[in-house]
């Protein structure tokens, strides 16, 4: 059987040839894919959980928010207790379709404040430093599936740099920022090829080789895909402003030309909002809010609703009692959204409890990793050999 | 021991390999002239060069002054377009790359992006102190760094008050700026916090407010004493653990992957300590020894978008007549290293990360449209005859692109040189051609 590298190398002289090669003219004519695909949206910076999924009847709420308590009346009520916060009107419509769960109080234990080390722990889903080197908890599931045989089987969308979360030891995984970038007019394949037919061998050489071949064979598919496919009907993803809106979109597409990855995973910036949190975060969840619900509309439009599933997480909360800069500092615990119509819509899990705190931050109520593990199970349905710990599966955050 | 001075041997000869070599892990890419002199002046005195931030002869006072000009000139525009242009111009232009690429450093280390900021002045002042202080000892520079209204406006500290003190510089002073990650605990976060309240910025000045300082002891690192923002970046400064994290900070920009261990690690933090953390010790140890020399880190780490890019117009002497520095900022920010707008105040992660599907083809396409002229506002194709005449080396054909193999390449590539020849129309497309293919090479960007 070949292997990956070799099928890749194949690809490069194959596409000497002038012409498109046949393989990738008949890309549109297979046959649609069943392959079940997470979208993972990271808030980064520290999404504050609290004016979120907000406990308008806390009196603790009240204490410890003067200048950053939302209105009463101008929430949006989930229960008795629960309220979104004002700007999430399309994602309370998702909750009345059926189409978001919200899992409450989601953390680990010692919690670490700082954003690197946090983010890690919630990539690697390894609470031990002296671990976060390790493949990330996305990029061990990846290892398991056949690999794609055109592109990559992991795609990050976002101009930052690929995550530790997909970090792996055999996937492809691609960093795309903009479909035109990769719709490259002149046919690279020639240029990769001979760029590599050096005499480097380093493993640095060698990382550097497999990301250009990577990078080629990504290009040549998406070029031939959105030739065949141009976006049909108008987005709502495309009338909304913010880079969010722009990769949703990016995702949308290409989930809808049949790409291949399983795993897209894109991110918000901003949440860190140390000062003057108000504003920055009622236009983040506003932003969010909108580019979900528009999502999982023209996923649902493309007849992809049953097997695209997304997964919204930060990397903490923030502390509970502001600061006075009128914003908040870093925290523990926050809620996690899902969103899609193969999860048990509504509230999961406890709220965290506020008259319980350590340096001004609650305690979690569920672990990050008992997640992990419905999705990797029940919606990726990877093998048990990828181990995140002695995590259960017990929030049954999906239907049936 | 570890530190010990390289000495050239007929093993490991003092030849064009490792003059580019140290040209460019202390600046950039070198032109064929500044490689020819570095051979014949011998290492000692090539490194005495680089190093030398002395009196400034005419030509570098005449940069200096346009420099200024053009520095000036987008402050008082408020464009923060020209504001990277003005540090490629810099780049591009310097008689001292060491200067710009340790200047680059310390605005990785104390990641500032005016994407918050909003202010070009304020980036403008805080990258003036960096250059200031690149070479000097690390205490003047994280105080003159901090306590600007840059600093303060990206980390809140200027609404940091006694009654609720705000976390975000307090974090980030320990965890990025001294310290380190794991070298600390949340106690020491909030007491750092505490030590910080009265620093504000009032019209774009730092101003120390005493009715917001919280004057009462703080305990920091077991150490009790009532702190505040001055005496905490004092006791910062004295802490192995600081030394050791700028040890790691110069070695990420010198050294390849694994190159340096741990005793290595520690001895140069040791030494820095020793030195009340003087940089121009460290960066002339680490020049100078068998360590920076040894064949294992030469060629061991993967250029970063402003080492490629700025490499490959310095080496092919294109800034006699540069391309649009608003163009080169543009495709900086392509590739992944905005100037003036990091990621976050992590910075950029450096190394692999610099590589991925995108940035691949966005390199490649780099040097396609650099030698066509597409950087030029005349949008005029590179002259490929200039240089070899100049250097005499263009008797033929074969002579002059072994010419442009040598000053781009680490090792002649004469397969990829044959296959240029076959796509071109003429005998300067190609060998343009060959030049853009040398420059995005695999081999040119591990450096």
């Amino acid at each position: 059987m070949l292997n990956r590298r070799q099928i890749l190398k194949g690809a490069a002289l194959f596409s000497l040839a002038p012409t498109i090669p046949v393989f990738m003219k008949s890309a549109g004519a297979a046959e649609k894919s069943n392959d079940r695909i997470l979208v993972v949206i990271q808030l980064s910076g520290g999404n504050d959980g609290l004016n979120t999924i907000v406990p308008w009847k806390n009196e603790a709420y009240a204490a410890n928010r003067r200048e950053l308590r939302l209105k009463e009346e101008s929430l949006i009520r989930i229960d008795d207790e629960t309220a979104l916060h004002p700007s999430m009107g399309r994602m309370a419509e998702l909750l009345q379709d059926g189409r978001l769960a919200i899992v409450q109080g989601v953390g680990y234990p010692n919690p670490n404040r700082s954003h690197e080390a946090s983010m890690a722990i919630w990539h690697t889903a390894k609470t031990d430093v002296d671990e976060h080197r390790s493949d990330g908890w996305l990029g061990q599931a990846l290892d398991t599936f056949a690999p794609q045989s055109r592109g990559p089987t992991g795609v990050s969308v976002s101009d930052e740099v690929i995550p530790a979360a997909l970090r792996s030891h055999r996937t492809m995984v691609a960093s795309i920022d903009s479909l035109q970038d990769f719709q490259v007019k002149s046919f690279p394949m020639q240029r990769a090829s001979s760029s590599i037919n050096g005499s480097n061998s380093s493993p640095l050489a060698e990382f550097m080789e497999r990301t250009t071949l990577d990078a080629y064979a990504t290009a040549s598919q998406i070029d031939s895909l959105m030739t065949q496919s141009a976006s049909k009907g108008v987005s709502e993803l495309s009338k909304l402003d913010g880079p969010l809106a722009r990769r949703l979109k990016i995702v949308s597409d290409l989930i809808r030309a049949d790409f291949g990855p399983r795993v897209y995973y894109t991110q918000q910036s901003g949440y860190d909002t140390h000062a003057g949190q108000l504003n920055t975060h009622s236009q983040l969840l506003g932003s969010l809010s909108n580019g979900l619900k528009a999502f999982l509309d023209d996923i649902e439009s493309a007849g992809n609703a049953d097997r695209v599933a997304v997964l919204c997480f930060s990397e903490f909360g923030r502390q509970v009692a502001e600061n006075s800069s009128a914003g908040t500092d870093h925290g523990t615990a926050g809620p996690v959204f899902l969103a899609g119509k193969s999860f048990q819509s509504g509230l999961h899990g406890r709220p965290v409890d506020l008259s319980q705190l350590d340096q001004n931050a609650p305690s979690h109520t569920v672990d990050f990793r008992s997640i992990y593990v419905e999705i990797l199970r029940e919606w990726l349905q990877v093998k048990p050999d990828v181990k995140l710990g002695p995590f259960e599966s017990k929030l049954s955050l999906f239907h049936g | 021991m570890i530190w010990s001075v390289w000495q050239p041997s007929q093993k490991q000869p003092w030849d064009v390999k490792r003059v580019k070599h140290l040209l460019r892990r202390s600046g950039f890419s070198p032109d064929w002239k500044t490689i020819q002199a570095g051979l014949s002046n011998g290492v000692e005195k090539t490194i005495d060069q680089v190093l030398d931030f002395g009196p400034q002869d005419e030509s570098t006072q005449q940069f200096e002054s346009l420099a200024k000009t053009i520095g000036e000139a987008a402050v008082g525009a408020d464009s923060a377009d020209r504001l990277r242009a003005w540090w490629i111009f810099r780049m591009i232009m310097t008689p001292k790359p060491l200067e710009e690429r340790l200047t680059l450093l310390w605005h990785n280390h104390f990641a500032t992006s005016n994407h918050k900021v909003n202010s070009v002045a304020a980036m403008y002042e805080q990258n003036l102190h960096l250059r200031t202080h690149c070479l000097g000892k690390f205490s003047d520079l994280l105080r003159s760094v901090v306590k600007t209204p840059a600093m303060m406006i990206w980390l809140d500290a200027s609404t940091n008050r006694k009654e609720h003190p705000n976390e975000n510089l307090g974090r980030e002073l320990l965890e990025l700026f001294t310290l380190g990650e794991g070298n600390y605990n949340e106690r020491d976060v909030t007491e750092a916090a505490r030590s910080l309240t009265g620093w504000t910025v009032t019209t774009q000045k730092v101003h120390v407010e005493p009715a917001y300082h919280d004057p009462g002891k703080k305990t920091i690192l077991g150490t009790t004493h009532s702190f505040n923002g001055d005496g905490l970046l004092d006791f910062l400064v004295k802490q192995p653990a600081t030394a050791r994290r700028i040890a790691w900070r110069l070695c990420q920009m010198f050294f390849g992957e694994q190159i340096v261990d741990e005793p290595a690690m520690k001895a140069l933090a040791d030494g820095l300590l020793a030195h009340d953390l003087d940089l121009k010790w460290a960066v002339e140890t680490i020049l100078r020894s068998e360590l920076f020399f040894s064949d294992a880190n030469i060629r061991s780490r993967i250029a970063s978008p402003v080492e490629y890019v700025i490499g490959a117009i310095r080496c092919l002497e294109m800034n006699k007549h540069p391309p649009s520095t608003f163009f080169l900022a543009a495709q900086l920010r392509h590739l992944g290293q905005d100037l003036f707008h990091p990621p976050s105040v992590f910075g950029w992660p450096e190394g692999r990360a610099w590589i991925d599907t995108r940035s691949v083809l966005a390199r490649t396409q780099f040097a396609e449209q650099l030698v066509e002229g597409q950087f030029h506002q005349s949008k005029t194709p590179l002259d490929v005859s200039i240089l070899p005449k100049q250097y005499g080396l263009a008797n033929s054909r074969k002579q002059t692109q072994a010419f442009f193999a040598d000053l781009i390449g680490n090792e002649v590539d004469s397969a990829s040189v044959a296959k240029a020849e076959t796509n071109a129309n003429d005998e300067d497309t190609m060998l343009r051609q060959m030049i853009a293919k040398a420059i995005s090479s695999i081999d040119n960007q591990i450096i």
